[in-house]
């Protein structure tokens, strides 16, 4: 018998991990993806808002006054605010109106109920009755003009209807009591975002996983690799080696992310916004440990679920297929985002971000939020931890036995073979 | 020592037996072909030695006493039939990468690939993707890839298929190298031309069952003394005149006629335990004037096709009516 060699370099999933590493960041994909990924993203949620500003802020409008005295008021009111409004007779039949929509003479008409101001209901009708801000100064405006016909038919002098009106100062502050409270939309948009930003990441990678599976399977070169190689070693180093991608592109955006939220004075100023109203949760360092904790274990929960299938089918289209009953169940946390914003500390809450399914998009948000407990953190932790173990487990002996079978898709029965072997 | 040693292994896929029974010793040193039809199970054999999967029934042993597997892998290059490339991987990074995941320093690896595409004649290439070659090209990449750890035992999976003349010639050479090097090929393939020409020990398999194996000169000169002798008559008297002594069974098992080309007017079988001599005695004791009377060493094509076609014969006849091998 001869002497066994020794290995002289390193272990064969070391190297597996480290070529699909480089594999991926040397492309310029990864480059452009992980510098502008904030800025498209930042712009994802920016343009629509600002594209709706410079848009049309007022409207063309027809004005059908059945009360005979707010007609002219609102006329006014809507002139100073910029509209272009006009009266029309109190008789003009309501097809007529919507002909002149149609005919895009008119945005639309507002008909004054004849019980007003007293009682009644006003009604708009129009194109734009879908632009929340110009039915927002819309309603503002019939609110104004009729409070102040009411104070008239008060006997209250204008001036002290003006105080009357005086808008009033609300502010929230999201707290679970143990810091002052900070803006809670702010709160609500930075749990949102890291929630989004792992849902996206174990999206993309763990789905990358799947694709290059498939592909190394199409082009025949696993065989290779299995010639050189385990398959354990093969599909640990595959994900290791896309997972530690994904690390570094989640730790660019996050201290992107971080420096945003710091610096976010000096930004919004440079765009001319005032930020004073605006105090985010502070970021601490164990927040961005809490998201890459769950960030690595939900890849590596949903890689190995992935691994699997990409090992099961022959093709990408059939991967295509096959992903989707797992793509179903990453969507459910996403829809299941309000139930844990609205009650971070609830029940629904506590339950989904310990399902291991859906803890790992869903609890740094939780915890963003302050809802969950420290030992609530540890369990699901734990949970996720040990579900990602045994997934691995149950994948590997999956991978070991599909990536070298081509043709039919297994059973369910053939699954359960697989597994036994 | 024995460079691989498979003792009774069998493997069997659904209800179709892919390989049944196989043993067979590879002694060190030597280029062993394993050649069988398609479908044979030359494929399952040589991946069951390389442990990608596992046999059924029975074991396998590598270079005096390793485990197929890890134990072996750093020893062992195998080269499989289906096989492809990272398309993306620049020429020396993948051959490279092939040797660090067979235990190479970086380094190391580096160097070798360096050596192996200059043997290869691809150094020009060094700085390309994969997927610029030609097939050609990356077939031969295929090979420094299995072959850059220096491993003491190369196992090839029909390495010819698909290479054209000039490159079958470069592999034939590269294996020779390695056999001149001290280290054992194993091969196997469905082209008897190639296997002729390098081989000397072969191993025939088919419908999953040995049905010889030895050293490729004992098993010509064996099939030579089973007696076939090519026979060209002086004119068509002479053919008259040989006829009866042709016809008598103590003598002849069977004649036909010689293939085209071959100078010859008949070739047969002489009976069983019938030297040449005493059938060319019977010739000439019956006046025949004979222009050509020849011992035919069969070609290895030759005496796979009678010997496998005997044995599907003879295995048809064992089992009758059990088609499920057939069907998958």
């Amino acid at each position: 018998m001869i002497r066994p060699r020794q290995r002289a370099g390193l272990p064969d999933w070391l190297v597996i991990a480290r070529r699909e590493l480089l594999e991926r960041l040397r492309t310029p994909w990864f480059i452009i993806v992980t510098l502008l990924g904030p800025v498209l993203m930042t712009a994802l949620i920016v343009v629509p808002v600002v594209l709706g500003r410079v848009g049309d802020q007022t409207a063309r409008v027809q004005i059908v006054d059945h009360s005979g005295t707010l007609g002219e008021p609102l006329r006014l009111a809507l002139t100073a605010e910029k509209w272009r409004a006009e009266l029309v007779p109190p008789d003009t039949d309501e097809k007529e109106l919507r002909r002149r929509i149609a005919d895009d003479r008119i945005d639309g008409f507002l008909v004054v109920p004849a019980e007003a101001p007293a009682a009644g209901s006003f009604v708009y009708k129009g194109d734009n009755a879908s632009a929340e801000h110009i039915m927002r100064s819309l309603n503002r405006v019939i609110y104004g003009v009729v409070l102040s016909t009411r104070g008239a038919a008060l006997d209250l002098p204008e001036d002290k209807v003006k105080a009357l009106l005086a808008p009033v100062d609300f502010t929230t502050r999201h707290t679970t009591g143990e810091d002052e409270g900070s803006s809670g939309l702010a709160t609500f948009l930075v749990g949102y975002v890291v929630m989004f930003v792992l849902y996206l990441s174990i999206v993309l990678y763990a789905a990358n996983v799947l694709r290059s599976v498939v592909q190394e399977k199409t082009n025949r070169v696993v065989e290779i690799m299995v010639a050189a190689s385990k398959p354990r070693a093969l599909m640990l180093g595959k994900i290791l080696g896309v997972g530690g991608v994904g690390l570094i592109q989640v730790t660019v955006w996050a201290v992107m992310g971080v420096v945003t939220i710091n610096q976010r004075g000096a930004l919004l100023g440079m765009f001319g916004v005032d930020a004073g109203g605006w105090s985010v949760p502070p970021m601490h360092a164990i927040d961005v440990v809490v998201i890459l904790t769950y960030f690595l274990l939900g890849y590596f929960f949903y890689a190995a679920i992935f691994a699997a299938i990409g090992a099961m089918v022959s093709s990408e289209q059939e991967a295509q297929q096959a992903q989707t009953p797992v793509m179903m169940i990453l969507i459910i946390p996403m829809l299941c985002v309000q139930l844990v914003a609205n009650d971070p500390r609830g029940g629904v809450a506590e339950f989904l971000t310990q399902l291991p399914f859906s803890s790992a998009i869903l609890m740094p948000m939780r915890w963003s939020l302050g809802g969950a407990s420290t030992v609530s953190l540890v369990v699901s932790i734990a949970i996720l931890a040990g579900s990602t173990y045994v997934m691995a487990r149950l994948a590997a002996r999956i991978y070991r036995v599909g990536i070298l079978m081509y043709g039919k898709r297994p059973s369910l029965r053939e699954l359960a073979r697989w597994l036994r072997y | 020592m024995l460079a691989v040693r498979v003792e009774g292994i069998s493997k069997r896929f659904g209800n179709h037996v892919a390989v049944d029974d196989v043993s067979f010793e590879v002694p060190e040193g030597v280029i062993y072909g394993v050649l069988g039809p398609n479908g044979a199970g030359k494929s399952t054999t040589l991946r069951m030695i390389n442990d990608i999967i596992a046999p059924d029934r029975g074991h396998v042993e590598l270079l005096g006493g390793l485990k197929p597997g890890a134990e072996a892998a750093p020893h062992v290059g195998f080269l499989p039939e289906e096989r492809g490339l990272y398309p993306k991987m620049r020429v020396l990074e993948m051959i490279a990468f092939m040797g660090e995941l067979r235990g190479l320093t970086g380094r190391d690896a580096r160097r070798r690939a360096e050596a192996w595409l200059e043997r290869l004649g691809l150094s020009q290439w060094r700085r390309n993707k994969v997927q610029d070659l030609s097939k050609g090209m990356q077939q031969k990449v295929q090979f420094a890839s299995a072959m850059i750890h220096e491993p003491e035992l190369i196992i090839l999976d029909e390495p010819w298929s698909g290479l054209d003349p000039i490159n079958a010639d470069v592999l034939r050479d590269v294996v020779r190298e390695q056999k001149a090097a001290g280290r054992t090929v194993l091969f196997s393939t469905h082209l008897m031309e190639q296997a002729e020409q390098i081989c000397e020990h072969i191993f025939i398999i088919a419908r999953g069952r040995k049905v010889l194996d030895g050293k490729l000169a004992d098993i010509r000169r064996a099939a030579a003394a089973e007696g076939r002798v090519a026979l060209a008559f002086g004119s068509p008297a002479d053919r008259e005149r040989a006829a009866p002594v042709l016809a008598d069974p103590a003598l002849c098992a069977a004649s036909r006629a010689a293939a085209p080309g071959d100078h010859a007017d008949l070739e047969l079988d002489l009976a069983a335990g019938v030297h040449a001599q005493r059938l060319l005695a019977a010739l000439v004791g019956a006046a025949v004037a004979v222009r050509r009377f020849e011992v035919v060493t069969p070609t290895l094509h030759q005496i796979f096709v009678d010997r496998v076609g005997r044995d599907a014969a003879a295995i048809a006849a064992r089992q009758p009516g059990d088609g499920a091998g057939e069907a998958a």
